[in-house]
């Protein structure tokens, strides 16, 4: 109501002012838009009308009061001839004014007058360049014109007006995508969807221009909106089926024959469903048939192949019905051709399309009788193409592939050469036309000219390497070119050939090769020779089940296809059969594959060693025996190499079944002259290594071991001599192997690079019982190459290396902070070591042997740092994943042994004694020899005396003595435990024991008699008895006399006996000794000097005193520097200070009070030093 | 005038039917009706009830067109791969096997004498006409090449002929062709007459009335039916309401109606006088690509009917009063 007021308000308002300045047209039109807008009825408008035209005749200026008359004329009194006019007007007085912009060119529109819109947009548009109404109309008037340049522009003016409305945005892409720029068609429709996703236009459009740029994923994708959107939209079916058409080729193309089919199959459903909404567009139906036919080319032949192994029948019926889904597809895609066609007449292209088809089908159908004489369909329907347009060199081309008639061919194919003579494939089927035809020169320029228009074309690279292969020249080139023929096109024929060429190039194991064939039984079930390659290509990758269901199924297309096969490719098919059976260990089916071969009679070299073969696997000893016999009456009569794989086949299986004298006595019988090959003589030698200390064989392996020709050979050789001389050259029960070596040193020496024979002679060197061969082990071998592959038996130089770094007794190796190193050779390999065995574990983590070792190694540097927590929790954890990771086998039950203790003992440092028992006794329930078990027994012993179980350590130790061991270590523990807990059972026993083993033990017996009576020395020195302690220690020094730390010993017990007053001889003998030492360790030994300074002194040299003193001084790492040291220090500067000595040392500037202060601040236990402490600080 | 359903068959044929003609009858058996399709076979049916009579095989495309011998002892098939197989109706023999260069063999017609089969000619731009006693080519009717061609443009210099119609008094040829031209021939003078104007897309059907040798209706791509003076050289009229491509078409036997297959799916019966449809028919479910109304003669003479054939596989039977 209020609002009424309101209006009626105004108009009385307007009306008084109209009645007050009747001229003004600024309050006319006033007045007239606002009863304009109230007014619903007639009169009311006409009311308005009228102030408008006041307004404009007082105004002639004013644009809006034409705008409304223009309004008035063309809504009210449908008068539109005025309407124009004054639309015109308001346009050329404001041509800003979108609303009569608009309504004019609507009105013009509905008239038809193109040309005068576009003249009035164009002038309003020149005027103003804020008139974006009038580019958006220019715009789309000349979209609609094809005028795209022009468009382009005007569109992209309107935008800066417009920049939301979709349909400019679709209007610019599409005049982009008629322009050819099709990036920037692709942004402008991108952006029309994003204003409105639903434009079906948009989609569509941007979906063909990615099929045209040939990215057909994103094609396809655009297509399926666009079908979500409008499910009956007839372009975007097409455009999906196009695009999964070409989708699928590409696909096809690369040898995904399945993803291509499943594609094609969608694209099929996509193009009929387009066919049904409409019928009557032929290159619809070309579309569908093209599909079809791309199905009916890829479409593999995929099945359960286990269950069609056994049965022909099977198989039969899967590669029909395989060859049915083909037939059919290609059926179909000639239906739908001739529906086009029938369609379309006119349109050459389809005739074309029916001839390949048709000739497709022809192959594919069994039943089709070839009438040579009768004009073929397919050559007919190409001529159809020609007729219509005899200038298009592809349908030459298409006649020249399917016509049958050779003439007819060279001719076609020349005709199409003749209009495009840049015809790459022209000139490759006319190469192949020429080859068939037997003019290879011919064939080969044609070839080399379209390999040079064209080198992406399959088959020049076929052809050459056909010609390589002819040529036997480089088989190896002929495999590369072949390689590219198949990459480029995946044909089941260039697949089958690069098989074939694989297999006498050697290349079968490559996985180009197995995809190629694999692809190529996916193409052609229906080849015997493509399961045949197949299985072959399987058998080289050892996977011998697969082969042979390969070579099953190979025999089964022989037996299911129709055109006879030879007798000899069934044959060989059966042979590669039993062959695969027989590897595959299943020697049942094997032994019956080659019985029906032999009584075909078809039994050849290989079959018969299959045949024995498998009769040897199944144990029926006389027929192998009489194979055998019969393979070796053939002997004379095979091909070289044949003989050769034969000789060492008769020669092992004699060897498995009869021993060696059988062997030896055949060998000894044969003639010579067979034996010219290296095989041969590696087998020859083995056998001859075997034989021991007999020569019935000499001769015969020196002659064959001329024939060896490569350096790899020779080295093999080698090792297999130096086996046979550890054999031939050691006693009973033990090798020889210093032979051994002697024989490595020399072959090492002419082949130094063969890391076979180095880490043979690190393996015999750590073998022998030889002090320091370790270090030397080590160092002569290599570290592996990263890639060698796993050689059963073989030892590789990690494993001696991390044997070797634990092989020596010497501790100190790792830190000489902890201790002053002994061992003569001063290796400090074992940090080493132990991250090498570490990189190798991590290289092989399978490598049980690189663990072994790890934890042995981690066991070594452990005992060395007296056993810290970090370290045990590592080799426990080592241990516990090596324990329980792996079931043992007979071979490694030591490494479980040793395992074991390393775990029992790690828990008796850390004081599990319960660990540590279990442990121990499962180590000792292993069956392993005494000699070893003897040391899990001592574990035991050393446990139950920690734990004070004197019953159980008495049980033990009667136990060790029971077992007895070789190794003089484990007497000399024992011995040590015996004497400190006391028992004794008889009084000798123990060093009865040890002496013996002393005995076998070799060269070393020296060193271990010296350590046993250092022991015993030891062991006196403890119970108090210094006299016998001397002696003992002496005697040790007299066998050894190299040993500084013997004599160190013995220095510090006479010095000891001296002390305690027996006499000043033994200072005498306590100076020699330790005079000694120096002469033998290669580092000052510490303490040695101090003893010596003051057996030195003792027996009166102060200046021999004062010298020692300062060895001693500096064979200590000065942080080390023991307490006493500093005490003697002081002594010395003592002396200095009374002898009034100027050394210029350092250590002589210190007060003798400032040593005392220091030896007491390092040890403030000894009573001693405090005395003297207190004595100096009385004296002053 | 109406049409009345009587019968249809579906699955008539494996595949889409593209061609029908009537057998005429003779003394010993009423009219049959021949139909041919893309399954490559021919086949006769019987009428009315439609029972299949014989299937003729022989063909290695799809059927195209079907033609009978006025007298009804032989009749004709040609197929997509250009060959044209004469047989006797009865006994199924080949009389003769006509061999055409490929793209050169579309629509039969016999003349209404029967001494001539007409051959569209298809890419060859050209009607040849067959001699049906000895089953030798006794001319060629060849669509001259517009004045002034540009040797560039290929689709003008060669029109392919699809449809073919002989004049009731059979001395005059109509053909059709893909770019909608009609070209009418004198046969006697084995001449070309003149071009009949008005079609801008192909012309797949064309049928002369039976009672006028002037009259001549056309079925086109462009959705038209249209009606000529041949001889004039003038269209007549226009008849539009086919919501697609005109695929065939056929006048009755009293020449009062036409019958008209489409894309569509439709049959239409024009009325000639209101020269607008009065019937459609949409039993097809696909594009109907023949129409043939039964010729006088037989016993039933008063009885009409009418056949059509569609790409559904299916073969309709009507009764036209």
């Amino acid at each position: 109501m209020a609002e009424h007021d309101k209006e009626d308000a105004l108009i009385r308002r307007l009306h008084e002012s109209l009645d007050a300045h009747p001229d003004d047209a600024s309050l006319h039109l006033e007045m007239g838009i606002f009863l304009w807008e109230k007014g619903k009825a007639k009169e009311t408008k006409e009311n308005a009308a009228e102030h408008f035209l006041i307004s404009a005749k007082l105004n002639p200026e004013n644009g809006d009061a034409f705008k409304f008359l223009g309004h008035y004329y063309h809504c009210v009194s449908g008068n539109a001839q005025r309407a124009l006019k004054c639309y015109q007007r308001a346009v050329t007085l404001n041509p800003n004014d979108s609303d009569s912009g608009e309504a004019l060119c609507n009105l013009l529109d509905e008239g038809g007058k193109e040309n005068l819109e576009v003249a009035i947009c164009r002038e309003a548009s020149e005027k103003s360049p804020k008139a974006f109404w009038a580019f958006r109309r220019l715009g789309y008037l000349q979209v609609y014109q094809m005028k795209w340049t022009e468009a382009v522009q005007s569109l992209q003016h309107a935008l800066r007006g417009y920049p939301t409305c979709a349909d400019l945005w679709e209007a610019l892409g599409l005049a982009y995508q008629r322009l050819g720029r099709f990036t920037a068609a692709i942004k402008s429709y991108g952006r029309a969807l994003e204003l409105d996703n639903t434009r079906v236009f948009a989609l569509v459009e941007s979906g063909n221009i990615f099929l045209t740029l040939g990215t057909f994923e994103q094609g396809v994708d655009q297509f399926r909106q666009a079908l979500e959107i409008s499910p009956n939209c007839v372009s975007a079916h097409y455009g999906l089926a196009f695009g999964l058409l070409g989708f699928a080729k590409n696909c096809i193309n690369r040898g995904a024959y399945r993803w291509g089919a499943s594609l094609l199959k969608e694209a099929s459903q996509f193009a009929r469903a387009c066919a049904c909404i409409v019928k009557n567009i032929s290159c619809i139906w070309t579309l569908h048939a093209d599909i079809q036919l791309a199905y009916a080319k890829c479409f593999p032949w995929i099945d359960e192949i286990q269950e069609l192994e056994s049965d022909v029948e099977a198989f039969k019926t899967s590669i029909l019905s395989w060859k049915k889904t083909c037939y059919f597809a290609a059926r179909d895609a000639r239906v739908s051709y001739q529906r086009a066609l029938h369609l379309a007449p006119w349109q050459a292209n389809i005739y074309a399309d029916i001839a390949v088809t048709s000739d497709l089908i022809c192959s594919l159908d069994n039943d089709h009788k070839q009438d040579s004489n009768a004009w073929q369909l397919s050559e007919k329907m190409s001529m159809g193409a020609l007729l219509l347009e005899s200038d298009n060199y592809e349908f030459w081309v298409a006649l020249g592939y399917v016509a049958d008639h050779i003439s007819l061919k060279q001719h076609a194919l020349i005709r199409g050469l003749q209009l495009n003579v840049s015809l790459a494939i022209s000139w490759g089927y006319l190469g192949k036309l020429y080859r068939k035809m037997g003019e290879k020169l011919l064939a080969r320029q044609v070839f080399d000219r379209a390999r040079s228009i064209d080198p992406g074309l399959a088959l020049p690279w076929a052809s050459m390497s056909a010609e390589c292969y002819k040529r036997e020249l480089a088989p190896a080139e002929a495999f590369e070119s072949c390689l590219r023929a198949v990459q480029i096109m995946p044909l089941v024929e260039f697949q089958i050939g690069l098989t074939q060429l694989a297999l006498y190039t050697g290349h079968l194991l490559s996985s180009q090769v197995f995809g190629a064939i694999q692809q190529a039984v996916q193409r052609s079930p229906q080849y015997p020779e493509s399961h045949n390659l197949n299985g072959l290509v399987f058998e080289a990758r050892k996977d011998y089940h697969s082969a042979a269901t390969s070579y099953r199924l190979a025999r089964h297309a022989m037996n299911t296809s129709s055109c006879s096969v030879p007798n000899s490719q069934i044959r060989d098919v059966s042979m590669n059969l039993a062959r695969a059976l027989a590897k595959a260990g299943n020697a049942v089916e094997a032994l019956q594959e080659c019985e029906h071969l032999k009584k075909e009679g078809a039994l050849d070299v290989e079959g018969l060693q299959v045949y024995t073969f498998s009769l040897w696997q199944l144990g029926e000893n006389d027929m192998v025996l009489s194979v055998a016999r019969s393979l070796a009456a053939s002997l004379s009569s095979m091909e070289k190499t044949c003989v050769a794989t034969s000789i060492c086949f008769i020669c092992r299986l004699l060897y498995s079944l009869r021993g060696l004298d059988a062997v030896t006595t055949m060998i000894v019988k044969m003639p010579k002259e067979l034996f010219q090959s290296a095989k041969v003589s590696f087998i020859l030698s083995a056998i001859h290594a075997l034989d021991g200390h007999n020569d019935h064989l000499g001769s015969v392996v020196s002659s064959s071991q001329s024939f060896l020709t490569s350096h790899e050979e020779i080295a093999r050789m080698h090792f297999l001599v130096v086996l046979g001389k550890l054999v031939k050259n050691g006693s009973e029960c033990c090798l020889g192997i210093q032979s051994g070596v002697m024989h490595l040193r020399k072959a090492l020496h002419m082949f130094p690079n063969s890391n076979l024979l180095r880490n043979l002679l690190g393996y015999l060197l750590l073998s022998c019982r030889e002090i320091n061969n370790c270090h030397t082990a080590m160092r002569c071998c290599k570290s592996d190459p990263p890639d060698l592959p796993n050689q059963g038996g073989l030892k590789l130089a990690s494993d001696i290396h991390g044997a070797g770094s634990i092989s020596c007794y010497a501790i100190g190796k790792n830190n000489s902070k902890l201790t002053f190193p002994t061992c003569a050779k001063q290796y400090h390999t074992s940090p080493k070591s132990i991250r090498y065995l570490q990189k190798c574990f991590r290289q092989k983590p399978w490598n049980q042997n690189a663990r072994y070792l790890l934890v042995l190694n981690y066991l070594q540097r452990a005992r060395e740092e007296n056993f810290p927590h970090h370290l045990c929790v590592i080799i426990n954890r080592l241990i516990f994943v090596a324990l329980s990771n792996e079931l043992y086998c007979k071979e490694e039950e030591y490494q479980q042994f040793q395992l074991l203790l390393c775990a029992s003992e790690i828990s008796l440092q850390c004081g599990d004694q319960i660990t540590c028992i279990t442990h121990a006794k499962k180590a000792a329930e292993i069956a392993l020899p005494d000699d070893y078990i003897f040391f899990a027994r001592l574990l035991l012993c050393r446990v139950y005396a920690m734990k004070g179980d004197l019953l159980n350590l008495q049980k033990e130790y009667a136990k060790c003595l029971e077992l007895r061991t070789d190794c003089h270590i484990g007497w000399v523990c024992l011995k040590q435990l015996e004497s400190r807990y006391q028992l004794q059972i008889s009084s000798n026993a123990i060093d009865l024991n040890f002496e013996h083993s002393v005995k076998e033990g070799g060269n070393l017996w020296k060193m271990w008699m010296a350590v046993y009576n250092l022991v015993k020395g030891l062991l006196s020195l403890q119970n108090g008895d210094l006299l016998s302690a001397e002696e003992l220690v002496s005697q040790a020094c007299l066998t050894v006399n190299s040993e500084s730390c013997l004599y160190l010993c013995h220095g510090a017990i006479c010095m000891e006996l001296g002390r305690q007053g027996y006499g000043s001889l033994f200072f005498s003998r306590a100076a020699k000794s330790l005079a000694k030492v120096h002469e033998h360790s290669m580092i000052p030994l510490p303490l040695a000097g101090l003893l010596l300074a003051q057996a030195e002194g003792s027996l009166g040299s102060k200046e021999n005193w004062v010298r020692q003193l300062g060895f001693e001084w500096h064979s200590w790492p000065p942080e080390q520097r023991p307490a006493e040291l500093f005490f003697q220090m002081h002594l010395l500067a003592r002396q200095s200070k009374v002898g009034s000595n100027t050394q210029s040392s350092e250590r002589s500037f210190k007060s003798s009070q400032r040593w005392v202060l220091q030896a007491i601040h390092t040890n403030p236990s000894c009573m001693r030093y405090w005395k003297v402490l207190l004595e100096l600080t009385g004296c002053e | 005038m109406k049409l009345a359903p009587l019968k249809s068959v579906d699955n008539a044929h494996d595949d889409s039917v593209w061609a029908v003609t009537w057998i005429p009858a003779t003394s010993s058996r009423s009219s049959l009706l021949l139909t041919g399709s893309l399954d490559e076979t021919v086949r006769l049916w019987r009428s009315d009830d439609l029972v299949p009579d014989r299937t003729n095989t022989g063909h290695c495309l799809g059927v195209a067109s079907v033609a009978a011998h006025p007298l009804g002892s032989i009749a004709a098939s040609s197929s997509l791969d250009s060959f044209v197989r004469v047989f006797n109706v009865d006994s199924n023999a080949t009389i003769a096997t006509l061999e055409a260069p490929p793209s050169e063999v579309w629509q039969l017609k016999f003349d209404p004498k029967g001494s001539i089969l007409a051959v569209a000619g298809g890419s060859s731009a050209s009607v040849k006409l067959w001699d049906t006693s000895t089953w030798e080519l006794v001319a060629t009717l060849s669509i001259p090449r517009p004045e002034g061609p540009k040797p560039t443009d290929r689709s003008s210099s060669k029109k392919f002929v699809l449809s073919v119609a002989w004049s009731p008094d059979g001395k005059r040829i109509t053909c059709g062709s893909m770019d909608g031209t009609l070209s009418v021939f004198d046969v006697a003078r084995a001449k070309f007459l003149h071009h009949l104007e008005g079609h801008h897309m192909p012309v797949r059907s064309l049928a002369y009335s039976p009672y006028d040798p002037r009259l001549l209706f056309t079925a086109s791509d462009d959705a038209h039916v249209h009606m000529y003076d041949a001889d004039g050289g003038n269209l007549v009229s226009s008849m539009s309401g086919h919501a697609s491509w005109v695929l065939c078409v056929d006048v009755s036997p009293d020449g009062a109606a036409i019958a008209t297959g489409s894309s569509d799916k439709t049959v239409r019966l024009w009325d000639l006088n209101m020269r607008a449809p009065v019937q459609t028919m949409s039993n097809h479910t696909d594009q109907v690509w023949g129409v043939a109304f039964r010729p006088p003669g037989g016993s039933n003479v008063r009885v009409g009917r009418l056949a059509s054939v569609s790409d559904d596989k299916s073969i309709a039977l009507y009764d036209y009063t």
